[in-house]
């Protein structure tokens, strides 16, 4: 789809306009690993009549709202199957379960290849506390604003007022049932300094939900292969704790095909991003962006789906970068970011808004760039690979990779955000940015944001963000 | 009455960074190091001098610091970094290496920050989270292995079998008699403070090791003496101090708590108590040391998943409480410190059935000391009250 098409406005909702109806039906349906295939007329259905019933949150018409809305103009086709299955990942985890597949809790912008190999449903934080914790029938984006404030004052009473926004109301809606979760297991990558500790702190919970920690060896250099070989045996150890809540016991092979399959969702999904970042022109919001990129590693629950997804995706980035078609608010031109640090999603909207345009992202995108070993042993392939990932490089090698493809997606400025709490991120932003600026030659600005769970929109950052934007506009003249 | 040995101990820590500059203008190298799960044994083997860093209690080096690592770090680390900043403080001045275990995964972005803006080595030890599964035991082992390898590279000899089961030795007798200077000054009455004591330990940090256990030897024999001598009892109420780590420098909680009237008696901070016990290597080789130190009581950092009730961190609480015999345990926690931060209320509900039970979360500023004093001094009023009416009520039955 070429076209820029509005959303409809009606009574304080926003709604998938008719006249795409017909370009959609002939995408297709969505398969699914877990769930029975829809058609498209069904997801339209869906879309156009149920979501807006049951969940006004997500179509409120206001253009504070962010992350969960859809962007003010349909631009790519792919985007209501992603809506699609935010939507229902709720109902089809649910569903899942009651059919006895577990659900495991895990670290966002994880891989995800033992999870769906023992039969699993990984979910991480993005999806528990939005999409499961927070898509109450009915709900009012203010009554949702009010319950996740509350879940995460709660959590903070229980463990500390520390932990991050994210983790802590994961952590609360696991611990009370509200996100019904059978085990919590992550890896231990650099990412995030708070799930180590708010996964031990549900050993004290009355629910006391199964635990399992897959470590995270620091400091790695090729040729240590007992850091190798020490996480392919926590891999190991992970996939005996899923068995041990219901899950399946995957035989060597099903590993492999597993790895080929998330391999071959990450080239997808990297495909995808690099057309973005390097096309002439911003081809269109940077949400559905950041959600797709993000989608080719945490797979919204379903391998299946979101492949399909991705490759719908990849045909539409392509053909509209191809014919250099831009994003209708996005400018011919604009100042192009790079965002780095913890799991931070700006309002792009707004910095579109002031003539800017995120373009490229290393939490999730890090990931696809790196492809999983499909032959030998696939638990060290899959240990091989998470110790590669540019990310979780000792600093100065990520920050090297950083001013790399800052430098590829022609970036006018960096922005490193640490959340509140995120101690790994913020201990090395002011190393990142000296390395950056040093290698890339470009601005940086570094920010410690409070915005997980709050979908209001946040003046100061987003004032400092608006302020690099104009000053980086101001040296490109 | 002080013993004699103390102002020995203090002169000796305060001549320490000039024996340092000549050993170094005579070739020996220090390596300077963070986290008591460095086996500092090996270290000492290979005829490097251990120097363990961090200080804490300074606002100023808190800044300073933060301008090369992020706000959102705990201000100990802050600190510490400030101090390489700084260039001032003559222990990480000296250091030709500094080394750090991660048990702490701040620590492994300390090491980066160092290395990165004051170009000084760095080596990592990486400690397992999973450390009570056998795959993290062998993982450690690996990470000795490699450790010893890169220091062995460092002070450009090899490691010698019987120079390392002498360190172990020296290492041994050094925590067997800390342990009973430990318990002297939890006696009732006593010849020496915990405070004393947690500044011996602290000396430890710094001094020539075998200079260090000779003047140990000499305390131990001086407080015997000293024991025999002694007059009234303590009335004090006597208060368990443990938490995140207090490292030398930082005194604001522990005069509060004496200000206030109370007596520490015990503590399981890694800076104190932890730090000279629970250490015991079966043999004297790399392997043997991996063992020891990942079998050591956990220090809170290590996540512990399998259940409250055999978490060792617990354990040896319960076992403090049993020996010292506090009346109130003091839980101190610093802004950012999350792995004792997170497990403050968790404490908190498991130690409420043995003893009374306080957080202080605070930094080193200023700031909030009123604050903590008034609940210190509320606490104390506590601990007091609680016993006089146990006096009364013992009084009554009797």
């Amino acid at each position: 789809m070429l076209r820029s098409v509005k959303m409809v406005s009606k009574d304080g909702l926003i709604g998938f306009p008719p006249e795409i109806k017909e370009d959609f039906l002939a995408t297709g349906g969505l398969d699914f690993k877990y769930s029975p295939s829809v058609s498209a007329e069904e997801i339209w259905e869906f879309l156009t009549v149920e979501a807006p019933r049951r969940f006004p949150q997500v179509f409120i018409d206001d253009p504070n709202v962010y992350i969960i809305r859809p962007s003010p103009y349909v631009e790519f086709l792919w985007t209501l199957k992603y809506r699609y299955c935010m939507l229902t990942a709720k109902d089809r985890t649910e569903k899942a379960r009651a059919n006895g597949v577990p659900v495991v809790f895990v670290q966002g912008g994880q891989t995800q290849e033992p999870y769906y190999a023992a039969n699993a449903i990984a979910t991480r934080p993005y999806v528990n506390i939005i999409l499961r914790g927070g898509m109450a029938d009915g709900m009012s984006y203010k009554q949702r604003t009010i319950q996740d404030k509350k879940l995460m004052e709660e959590g903070r009473k229980l463990v500390s007022p520390e932990a991050c926004n994210g983790m802590i109301v994961a952590f609360y809606q696991i611990m009370s049932g509200i996100a019904p979760t059978d085990l919590v297991a992550p890896y231990l990558c650099l990412r995030c300094s708070d799930i180590a500790y708010t996964t031990e702190s549900h050993r004290s919970t009355e629910r006391n939900t199964p635990t399992f920690l897959v470590d995270f060896p620091v400091d790695y250099q090729p040729g240590q292969d007992w850091k190798v070989e020490y996480v392919a045996e926590n891999l190991r150890g992970l996939v005996k704790s899923i068995v041990q809540v219901g899950g399946k016991q995957p035989s060597d092979e099903d590993m492999r095909q597993q790895i080929k399959q998330l391999n071959y969702a990450r080239s997808v999904g990297r495909s995808c991003a690099e057309t973005w970042m390097t096309a002439k022109y911003v081809p269109s919001y940077g949400f559905d962006y950041r959600f797709l990129v993000a989608l080719a590693n945490d797979l919204l629950g379903d391998p299946v789906s979101a492949i399909q997804i991705l490759e719908q995706a990849k045909q539409e980035i392509e053909e509209r970068a191809e014919k250099g078609i831009k994003g209708i608010e996005v400018a011919e031109d604009p100042v192009r970011l790079f965002v780095s640090g913890s799991c931070y999603t700006p309002n792009t909207y707004r910095i579109e808004a002031n003539g800017g345009a995120v373009v490229a992202y290393d939490d999730q995108y890090n990931r696809l760039t790196i492809q999983a070993d499909e032959t030998g042993d696939p638990y060290l392939s899959l240990a091989k690979a998470m110790l590669s990932y540019p990310y979780e490089l000792p600093t100065e090698e990520r920050a090297l990779w950083i001013a790399g493809a800052a430098r590829k997606a022609r970036c006018d400025g960096v922005i490193f955000a640490s959340n509140w709490g995120c101690q790994y991120q913020s201990a090395v932003s002011r190393m990142v940015g000296e390395i950056v600026k040093r290698e890339a030659h470009i601005p940086y600005l570094e920010l410690e944001v409070d915005s997980l769970t709050q979908f209001e929109q946040l003046e100061q950052s987003e004032n400092r963000t608006e302020a690099f934007i104009e000053m980086l506009s101001d040296l490109r003249q | 009455m002080k013993a004699t040995t103390l102002d020995r101990i203090a002169k000796a820590v305060q001549e320490r960074p000039e024996q340092l500059m000549k050993a170094r203008e005579k070739g020996a190298k220090v390596v300077g190091y963070f986290c008591s799960y460095m086996p500092e044994e090996i270290v000492h083997a290979l005829g490097l001098i251990p120097v363990r860093l961090g200080r804490g209690g300074s606002d100023d080096l808190v800044e300073l610091g933060g301008r090369y690592i992020g706000k959102g770090t705990c201000v100990f680390l802050r600190e510490s970094v400030g101090l390489f900043a700084e260039g001032k403080e003559p222990f990480s001045k000296a250091c030709d290496l500094v080394a750090v275990a991660t048990s702490c995964v701040q620590m492994f972005r300390l090491a980066e920050v160092v290395k990165h803006f004051f170009n000084i080595p760095t080596l990592v030890l990486g400690v397992p989270r999973n450390f009570y599964l056998p795959e993290g035991r062998a993982f450690f082992q690996k990470e000795v292995e490699n450790f010893a390898a890169q220091l062995e590279e460092f002070a450009g000899n090899k490691l010698d079998a019987a120079a390392l089961a002498e360190s172990v030795e020296l290492y041994r007798n050094i925590r067997r008699t800390l342990q009973q200077i430990y318990d002297f000054q939890a006696a009732d009455p006593a010849p020496i403070s915990w405070r004393e004591v947690f500044d011996v330990i602290h000396a430890g940090f710094y001094l020539d090791r075998a200079e260090y256990y000779r003047l140990l030897q000499d305390l131990l024999s001086e407080l015997g003496t000293m024991s025999e001598a002694l007059g009234t009892t303590d009335e004090r109420p006597r208060i368990l101090l443990s938490g995140t780590n207090i490292p030398p420098g930082d005194t604001k909680l522990i005069n509060l708590i004496e200000e206030a009237g109370g007596r520490i008696v015990g503590d399981d901070l890694c800076s104190g108590l932890r730090f000279i016990s629970g250490i015991d290597a079966k043999a004297a080789t790399l392997a043997g040391l991996a063992d020891a130190y990942i079998d050591k009581i956990p220090c809170a950092t290590l996540p512990y998943l399998p259940s409250l009730d055999s978490d060792r961190r617990l354990e040896n609480l319960a076992m403090i409480i049993d020996r010292y015999k506090p009346e109130g345990m003091i839980y101190h926690t610093l802004r950012f410190c999350d792995a004792f931060t997170f497990k403050a209320a968790e404490t908190k509900r498991i130690m409420n059935n043995k003893i009374s039970f306080m957080e202080i979360h605070t930094e080193y500023a200023d700031s909030d000391i009123e604050a903590i004093r008034t609940r210190i001094d509320a606490f104390i009023e506590v601990l007091e009250g609680r016993r006089r009416a146990k006096i009364s009520k013992a009084a009554v039955v009797g």
